[in-house]
């Protein structure tokens, strides 16, 4: 309902397998995705707690607008306390269940306990006719693919699917969780941190939504709201679509501005930037099909693409930058074919394709395997599957493998991958990796601007921070760029009150307060603020001059409010 | 004289300038006159062939350029704004 007070929640516990139905809060309802998910886990999770144990809450929460008509708003944050960094998690997904959930009146479901048995699997349907958490062993150990296979031939075309693969089974550290698209496939993924593994933990294999044939949310002020939601297309449609051909067609500047990691990062450009960047792919719809979709219904951006391999049969999707980066250059694999069948792989057990390839960059720097091998990169894909020692090494992320090895160049911060985006010519974006309770996530704030005056650094990470944190919880995906001030008047019209762009830059404050609390109680101090070794020595570009050189003052500012500037409302969500 | 403004992830190219004035008659003309001061800003915006990047978006004065970019006039006074691509998870 539009003035969430008839919205409902569901609470799961794991440790009875039960699941009830509870109204929606009222002091929550204008808390949605990111947001939701740290206030529920500050009031509901220990900070002390086992991340794999059973005091840990999982969190899967559509943003405010998932559901509704507001173009690209169906993203769904899962969170709960990271196996990876010890910390705080929020990852995010498009593809269906969101909006599922939310056209079912669902504005999060909570999940405590775990199964006494860790062998038993379960799902939870949830569908019209309400709630269930049903056996889920015959799903057991199958890869995330297969999985959706056998979930459509018992559920209807109409479902939606949250799963996870043989990663999050054996409780890896780099463990995603994923969410099928619009054609039912398992390629939308909240991946970063190992949310699959406290999935995995607690014994859920899959969420099985089902909204039927249900319709779209309705707005308070319905007239407006979709006068302004069509509006806002139009003006989006008209525009630059930077994203129409995917996040991949970035490799090539990326690469230009030092940022396209290059063998464990110690170079900031790749030799194979032709054989990696995005329009070889867009080359190849021409004469395999394939092509640009949309991830979720309603969505505007459509930057995801669909990879077909030799024979046009479909291979993966999507292949983005990111993944491009850490499973191609950073491991010096130069073609985005072989980054293409890793991608699908990482999809398939369910792995973070960031953590993963920064995992294998590390093994093959510390002399586990030869740069460039395409072949043994997806051969320990298969390892992490069946659950070598190895492959748990890898699977469990960037430090876990580094340690194993004891190798020196370990690039993360608390605990996880740094991606693709350097914070050695992105000093700014440094700022956010050191600050965020996430650990270095780009999609935490990220500033593409390596000509920013250092005076500026703390206060423009600051700003992302808040203006990312803000979109995240919207629902909206961060590739259609909202302002804050747009998410102020979709609020408005959605719940038929005023909602100022000033409550909206607080909300996303209070997340990150929030997060940042969650950490304190979990023992992270000051200290944990920071950029590895590894940054701060190691340069990239010319001359290997680029380095992390911020000092620990100008970090520790982006976490004191600056007084709002007219910036901070007009500011595009970047991830 | 016509405006070049320079989007933040390019300035590097520019010695951290947002605006250069630049004598030109078409958008080829500016590029290429922004880039006879500033050298690294060329390969930021057109390919090795000389065609614009895919990831670069072209505006004169607030509208978005179509067809042949490079060609289109540019007038006394008009600001013409490069756009590039600058994010991707």
């Amino acid at each position: 309902m539009a003035d969430g007070l008839a919205d409902k929640m569901i609470r799961v516990d794991m440790t009875t397998q039960t699941a009830s139905v509870e109204p929606f809060p009222a002091k929550w309802r204008l808390l949605g995705g990111r947001a939701l998910s740290a206030r529920i886990l500050i009031e509901e999770c220990d900070p002390k707690c086992e991340p794999l144990g059973a005091g840990n809450v999982l969190v899967m929460a559509p943003g405010v607008m998932s559901g509704t008509s507001a173009p690209t708003s169906g993203r769904i944050s899962i969170g709960g306390k990271s196996p990876l960094t010890g910390g705080i998690k929020e990852a995010n997904a498009g593809g269906n269940p969101g909006q599922d959930l939310q056209k079912l009146g669902y504005r999060v479901i909570v999940v405590k306990g775990k199964p006494a048995d860790p062998k038993q699997r379960f799902g939870l349907e949830v569908d019209q006719s309400g709630v269930r958490i049903v056996a889920g062993d015959a799903y057991k150990g199958l890869w995330n693919y297969a999985a959706c296979e056998k979930l459509y031939e018992k559920y209807p075309q109409t479902a939606s699917f949250i799963t996870i693969g043989p990663a999050g089974e054996m409780q890896l550290s780099g463990a995603s969780v994923a969410c099928t698209d619009e054609k039912g496939r398992p390629a939308r993924h909240a991946a970063r941190g190992g949310l699959g593994a406290v999935m995995g933990s607690k014994g859920l294999k899959f969420v099985a939504v089902d909204a039927g044939k249900l319709s779209i949310r309705q707005p308070a002020v319905r007239k407006e709201f979709f006068a302004y939601a069509k509006d806002y297309t139009k003006a989006y449609q008209a525009g630059p679509q930077m994203f129409k051909t995917g996040t991949a067609s970035v490799v090539f500047i990326a690469n230009m501005l030092n940022t396209f990691p290059y063998k464990n990062r110690t170079e900031g450009q790749s030799p194979d930037v032709e054989t990696l960047r995005g329009e070889r792919i867009v080359e190849s719809f021409a004469t395999r099909g394939g092509g640009m979709h949309n991830c979720m219904s309603g969505c505007i951006v459509q930057c995801s693409n669909v990879v077909h391999d030799k024979d046009g049969n479909y291979k993966t999707s999507a292949l983005e930058f990111e993944t491009l980066t850490m499973l191609g250059a950073n491991c010096g694999i130069a073609s985005w074919e072989d980054v293409a069948d890793l991608d699908r792989l990482c999809d398939e057990v369910g792995l973070d394709t960031i953590e993963t390839g920064a995992a294998i960059a590390i093994f093959m720097d510390s002399g586990g395997m030869e740069f460039g091998d395409a072949a043994g990169a997806k051969r320990i894909l298969h390892e992490i599957a069946s659950g070598t020692e190895l492959g748990k090494a890898i699977g469990n992320g960037a430090v876990s493998i580094g340690k194993k090895r004891k190798h020196a160049r370990i690039p993360v911060v608390k605990g996880q991958a740094i991606p693709a985006w350097d914070p050695r010519p992105l000093k700014a974006t440094g700022i956010t990796y050191a600050t965020s309770a996430m650990g270095a996530d780009h999609t935490a704030g990220l500033i593409v601007n390596p000509g920013l005056p250092p005076e500026q650094f703390a206060q423009a990470s600051q700003e992302s921070q808040i203006a990312n944190a803000a979109c995240d919880s919207s629902g909206f995906c961060q590739f259609l760029q909202p302002t804050i001030e747009e998410i102020a008047k979709y609020y408005t019209m959605f719940v038929g009150e005023d909602v100022t762009r000033e409550q909206i830059a607080d909300m996303g404050w209070q997340c990150l307060l929030d997060e940042w609390k969650f950490n304190d109680g979990a023992g992270f101090t000051k200290a944990d603020d920071d950029l590895p070794a590894c940054m701060k020595e190691e340069g990239v570009g010319p001359n290997h001059a680029m380095k992390f050189d911020v000092s620990a003052e100008v970090i520790a500012a982006a976490k004191r409010r600056f007084a709002s500037r007219e910036e901070l409302f007009k500011l595009k969500a970047t991830g | 004289m016509p405006t070049i403004v320079i989007p933040p992830p390019y300035r590097g190219s520019t010695q951290g300038l947002e605006r250069i004035e630049v004598a030109g008659r078409t958008v080829r003309d500016c590029i290429d006159a922004v880039s006879a001061i500033h050298p690294a800003f060329r390969p930021l915006v057109l390919d090795a062939n000389g065609k614009v990047h895919r990831f670069v978006k072209l505006f004169r004065n607030g509208d978005q350029l179509g067809g042949d970019v490079l060609a289109a006039a540019i007038a006394e006074g008009d600001e013409v704004h490069v756009l590039a691509a600058i994010a991707g998870g």
